[in-house]
């Protein structure tokens, strides 16, 4: 026998403040007297592109495919000043937020939204994924250089994660691909800190020395806004910790130091990618942008310079370069002159992509001794 | 029995990509979504790599004028690539004088280059290392046979 159908139930009832008797001004309680809710779903009615059917590629579906129809459309400047999510239809009377970079050529790359995909399709775990196991007693000397490069790394980490996140919040919504790729960089300079504060901790060593931190402090105090930060932290800093990645890989002692290195070296690659792109945009899009950025970098030079007069991280990359403090003098010495060469060949590389005039001639002379001849230069 | 693929070749390659392509360890821990065109120069014979997203597509043979198009190539020649493909053969992957990147440092210009010198572009090759390493270190797994 079929089961009795039961009657469905009646809709919630819902009585708002306003409908409400005072309680006791009709001799009861006040909530007894209930009208029913009625649902209008007039909300449905207000999309400003109904109809979006995206579909994944090869590779999923990215944040940049998202970009279809009025969803693509991002404005050189950002009106809102809520967290309306860039295509929905804004509230009215909503009070602003207040945020400060709402130009797009203020923090603007093209290729944002693809960093952020491959930085979450390619993330790793220090727990888990380095081979820690792989690390086995190292003379002390050489392992006293490897916890001081370590405890150098960890602090440039710290910083990018401050200046990044100091910098987040104060973005418009209406750019949100550049604030979900920065959310990637900061949790990268998160994972960064955690590895090489393990590595120093875990072969018997420790942290060692903290660095002078003129850069650090160049970074961390930018105050002409999100683009100048860049330049520090990306085209400066950014450049100099790729190629010490580079090289730490290239003299890695153990496979847990190889992957750390070569992992950080491609996280590090994509933030410099989105500085370079972000850099370019500007450039192309604000009047004496050029200048602007030839004048920062000529200001950061003598910080950095000073940065590089303290021997401490010198001293330490030579003996892992040198196999110990008998081969610092010599090869390990050769090598770190190589690492800068690298570095000051490929910033100039990068100025010039950016059309950013430099001086070699004009760097402090802990720079300048690694700049290419003239003719080379240009 | 396994046949002996010739390197370099576009044979030698597609068994490179068939290992590559359908071993799922080559996508976590930093590898994994790879979008590029990579030109393989060994000495005057030219490869193009297409990576899309967790695999590479294909590998064709070229000519000079298609490094014009890939967002950087790896110039070697004939002698240090066959030691390359020897070393990771004999390791099982690349020891460290022989990863992409130790082979970049050594280089005085470099492994990897480009014809239209875009940053941008060029910087793909740091950003995927791992994964054109994890490429070539498949090759451990294809029976290889140098041509003389």
């Amino acid at each position: 026998m079929a089961k009795k159908v039961k009657e469905a139930p009646a809709g919630p009832k819902v009585v708002h403040d306003a409908q409400r008797p005072p309680a006791g001004a009709d001799g009861t309680d006040g909530t007894h007297e209930k009208r029913q809710y009625e649902p209008k779903y007039n909300w449905m009615n207000k999309s400003r592109q109904w109809g979006v059917r995206v579909r994944p590629g090869k590779a999923g579906l990215k944040l940049g495919d998202l970009n279809a129809g009025i969803y693509g459309e991002v404005p050189m400047h950002w009106q809102d000043q809520s967290r309306n999510p860039r295509g929905a239809v804004a509230r009215r009377g909503m009070p602003p937020v207040g945020y400060t970079i709402r130009d797009k050529a203020g923090l603007w790359a093209d290729c944002a939204a693809d960093l952020y995909e491959e930085a979450i399709q390619r993330r790793w775990a220090p727990a888990t994924d380095v081979p820690w196991e792989t690390i086995d007693n190292l003379p002390s000397d050489v392992e006293h250089a490897v916890c001081q490069v370590c405890t150098e790394l960890t602090g440039y980490a710290n910083v990018d994660i401050e200046a990044v996140t100091g910098w987040q919040h104060q973005m418009s919504y209406g750019y949100h691909e550049v604030k979900q790729f920065l959310a990637t960089a900061s949790f990268d300079a998160a994972r960064h800190h955690e590895c090489f504060r393990k590595r120093a901790l875990v072969n018997g060593g420790g942290l060692g020395l903290e660095s002078p931190c003129q850069v650090n402090r160049m970074i961390l105090e930018s105050r002409g806004g999100w683009t100048e930060a860049v330049v520090y932290l990306y085209l400066m800093r950014g450049v100099f910790t790729m190629t010490l990645y580079k090289y730490l890989e290239r003299y890695a002692h153990n496979d847990a130091e190889r992957f750390i290195y070569g992992r950080a070296l491609a996280d590090k690659a994509r933030h410099v990618t989105y500085g370079l792109d972000h850099l370019k945009f500007a450039v192309a899009h604000v009047e004496d942008q050029r200048q602007v950025l030839a004048i920062l970098l000529a200001i950061g030079d003598g910080g950095f310079g000073r940065d590089l007069a303290d021997p401490v991280l010198r001293e330490a990359l030579a003996i892992i370069f040198g196999g110990g403090i008998k081969g610092a003098r010599r090869q390990g010495m050769d090598v770190y002159n190589d690492l800068m060469r690298d570095y000051v060949k490929t910033h100039l590389e990068y100025c010039s992509w950016l059309d950013v005039p430099r001086n070699p001639a004009a760097f402090p002379p802990a720079l300048k001794e690694f700049a290419p001849p003239p003719a080379a230069a240009s | 029995m396994e046949v002996a693929a010739p390197f370099p070749s576009v044979r030698w390659f597609d068994a490179v990509r068939d290992v590559f392509n359908n071993d799922d360890s080559y996508r976590g821990a930093g590898g994994g979504y790879c979008n590029c065109a990579a030109g393989i120069k060994i000495g005057d014979a030219i490869f193009v790599l297409t990576f899309e997203g967790q695999e590479c597509a294909r590998a064709v043979a070229a000519d000079d004028a298609a490094l014009d198009d890939v967002d950087f190539y790896l110039d070697m020649s004939a002698a240090d690539w066959h030691e390359m493909v020897a070393n990771i053969r004999d390791n099982g992957h690349a020891d460290l004088h022989h990863t992409l990147n130790t082979l970049d440092l050594d280089r005085e210009d470099g492994l990897a280059t480009s014809h239209h010198g875009d940053q941008y572009r060029e910087d793909l090759f740091f950003r995927y290392n791992q994964t054109l390493q994890f490429f070539f270190d498949a090759s451990a797994r294809v029976k290889t046979e140098f041509a003389r």
